[in-house]
């Protein structure tokens, strides 16, 4: 048992840490200016290992090893990190075929994943393995707001967003998956209810700005970047379409983009799209600075400066 | 100390937690880079750890050489080395295990899951890799007015590798189609090989999916696997050519 003094003085100690110590420490991230690091992947398809020096133009490139590396680095440099994934962790090396996704996700966990979405292969081993993966394996949520899975194995295995506090910022995240029909067979997709994605995701950005004070809306988005000639929901029409998502980290189209694209949303403000090609070639950052604004001052439409970083 | 930082303490939290319905914080500047992770970076050491269990027994099991590429072969649209290649493998095999005569096999652009087959050895793991998944090679029998149909989705979709058959693409519709060397005719009935994902409908080829399905349960993984084999036993290397079977009509 503790002394009566020293118990006394330990008491004392915790409410002076509870008091002085993270009101401290808000003060401080409340006069700073305060910054954002996202790192993305999309569509690493089991690409665990680097591609085998076989000659082939992607020789040498990936694996979660050397992701790990540069992202323990960029850690240990920057205070707030999200680290992001839209979805298509699974299959496309035999790592998949003869682990159906175990070591994906473990490895995920490793990293420090702080959430992805979910990608059509990601049904590939079927729906009761991908939940069964997600329940031994992850510590970070699967993302997605479209697809309702009353009555199938993943049901309770997802949620519709998540929100992040880093430092003052609050930070809303959530994902929306691809239409099924056509893409994934049926006996995988099996009775998951597929909902309007540009209608889902505009519902729960609302929530996440209006109600639950959201100072950022991040979409995790497996639709695809853009589709020509067709009208089938990309990133570029949901952005178009959307009130109140600031960014959306897309994948499924494999798209290699040199830089992010900026698009007007429906209230003329700037929506970012991001997507790193595949097979976690590339790992994505994005260096988001914020300012403070009064609720009154806050314009309604805003538009963010974008340019590429230095070094680093 | 307690006392001295008790009173701004509280003031500040009041500020923060009075100031939190009305302000808010949103993003100005945004800085983006693009990071290459390559082999020749360093590793970190805790996950090649964890992954070495794995991938000892994944190397164990697909590292083994099934046949040579004489040249690297390439995924494109319309037509390409690799599709063509594919096409072939699954042409020549539904053939022979099925023991019928096949007019026309065809593989969705989608289902080709490398970019590029390197040329030199080919690996057990790279077959998995170009078609990792566990579709069924089928036989379909199909009037060619459905047929055609499925050829017009096909062009819409910028081309899929053909073997039995050379179509252009115009206008996103499928014209000039021959087949054995004879224009398509709309009232034939053709033997077409499948893979079961598109027969159940993927890449939305709905057309096929009241048309019974032949099967054996053979895997298009495996039809590619006995192909090589089948060309290593002619004395044959894996290779392919442009051969203008679905070219973009001028």
């Amino acid at each position: 048992m503790l002394s009566r003094k020293k118990f006394i003085r330990q008491a004392a100690l915790s409410a002076g840490a509870i008091m002085a110590g993270p009101s401290m420490l808000e003060a401080a991230a409340y006069f700073s200016p305060l910054k954002l690091t996202i790192l993305h992947t999309n569509d690493t398809h089991s690409r665990l290992e680097p591609f085998p020096m076989d000659g082939g133009r992607n020789q040498g490139l990936g694996g979660v090893a050397g992701r790990a590396r540069l992202i323990n680095q960029i850690r240990k440099e920057e205070e707030h990190v999200l680290l992001l994934d839209a979805g298509d962790i699974f299959q496309g090396t035999p790592y998949f075929n003869i682990y159906k996704g175990e070591p994906e996700i473990r490895a995920m966990s490793t990293l420090g994943y702080d959430a992805c979405t979910i990608g059509n292969h990601d049904f590939d081993a079927g729906m009761e393995n991908l939940a069964t993966q997600l329940t031994r394996h992850a510590n970070f949520p699967m993302l997605v707001c479209n697809y309702d899975f009353t009555g199938t194995p993943m049901e309770y295995k997802t949620q519709p967003y998540k929100i992040f506090k880093k430092g003052n910022l609050k930070i809303g995240v959530f994902g929306v998956g691809i239409e099924g029909k056509g893409l994934i067979p049926d006996n995988l997709f099996g009775a998951t209810k597929y909902l309007d994605p540009v209608q889902k995701a505009n519902e729960v950005a609302y929530e996440l700005k209006k109600f639950k004070y959201c100072d950022m809306v991040i979409c995790l988005s497996h639709l695809g970047n853009q589709y020509k000639g067709n009208d089938m929901v990309s990133d570029e029409v949901l952005a178009k379409q959307s009130e109140n998502i600031d960014l959306i980290i897309g994948g499924h189209t494999h798209t290699f983009l040199n830089e992010p694209l900026v698009y007007k949303n429906k209230m003329g403000s700037d929506v970012v799209v991001n997507q790193v090609g595949f097979a976690g070639i590339i790992l994505g950052r994005l260096d988001f600075e914020f300012s403070k604004f009064s609720g009154k001052k806050l314009a309604k439409s805003h538009s963010i400066s974008v340019s590429q970083k230095s070094g680093g | 100390m307690h006392s001295r930082l008790f009173f701004p303490t509280a003031l500040l939290l009041i500020l923060i937690a009075g100031n939190s319905c009305n302000t808010t914080y949103q993003g100005q500047a945004l800085q983006y880079k693009s990071y290459r992770i390559a082999n020749t970076q360093q590793q970190d050491s805790a996950l090649l750890t964890f992954l070495k269990p794995y991938s000892d027994s994944v190397n164990n099991s697909m590292n083994g050489v099934v046949g040579i590429a004489e040249m690297s072969l390439d995924k494109k649209q319309p037509e390409s080395t690799l599709g063509n290649f594919m096409v072939d493998a699954f042409y020549t095999m539904a053939k022979e295990k099925y023991n019928t005569e096949v007019d026309v096999a065809f593989v969705n652009f989608g289902g080709i899951r490398l970019t590029q087959l390197p040329a030199g050895n080919v690996t057990r793991g790279k077959i998995f890799e170009l078609m990792p998944f566990d579709n069924l090679l089928i036989l379909q029998k199909v009037k060619g007015s459905v047929l055609q149909q499925l050829l017009d989705l096909t062009a819409d979709r910028g081309g899929w590798p053909m073997a039995g058959l050379t179509m252009q693409i115009k206008d996103k519709k499928a014209v000039n189609v021959m087949i054995g060397g004879k224009p398509i005719d709309p009232d034939r009935v053709y033997t077409i090989a499948n893979s079961d994902f598109i027969a159940n409908g993927g890449d939305n080829a709905d057309m096929l999916r009241p048309i019974p399905q032949i099967t054996n349960g053979y895997l298009m993984r495996d039809a590619i696997f006995d192909y090589i084999s089948k060309l290593k036993s002619q004395g044959k290397n894996i290779t392919a050519t442009i051969e203008n079977r679905v070219t973009n009509a001028q």
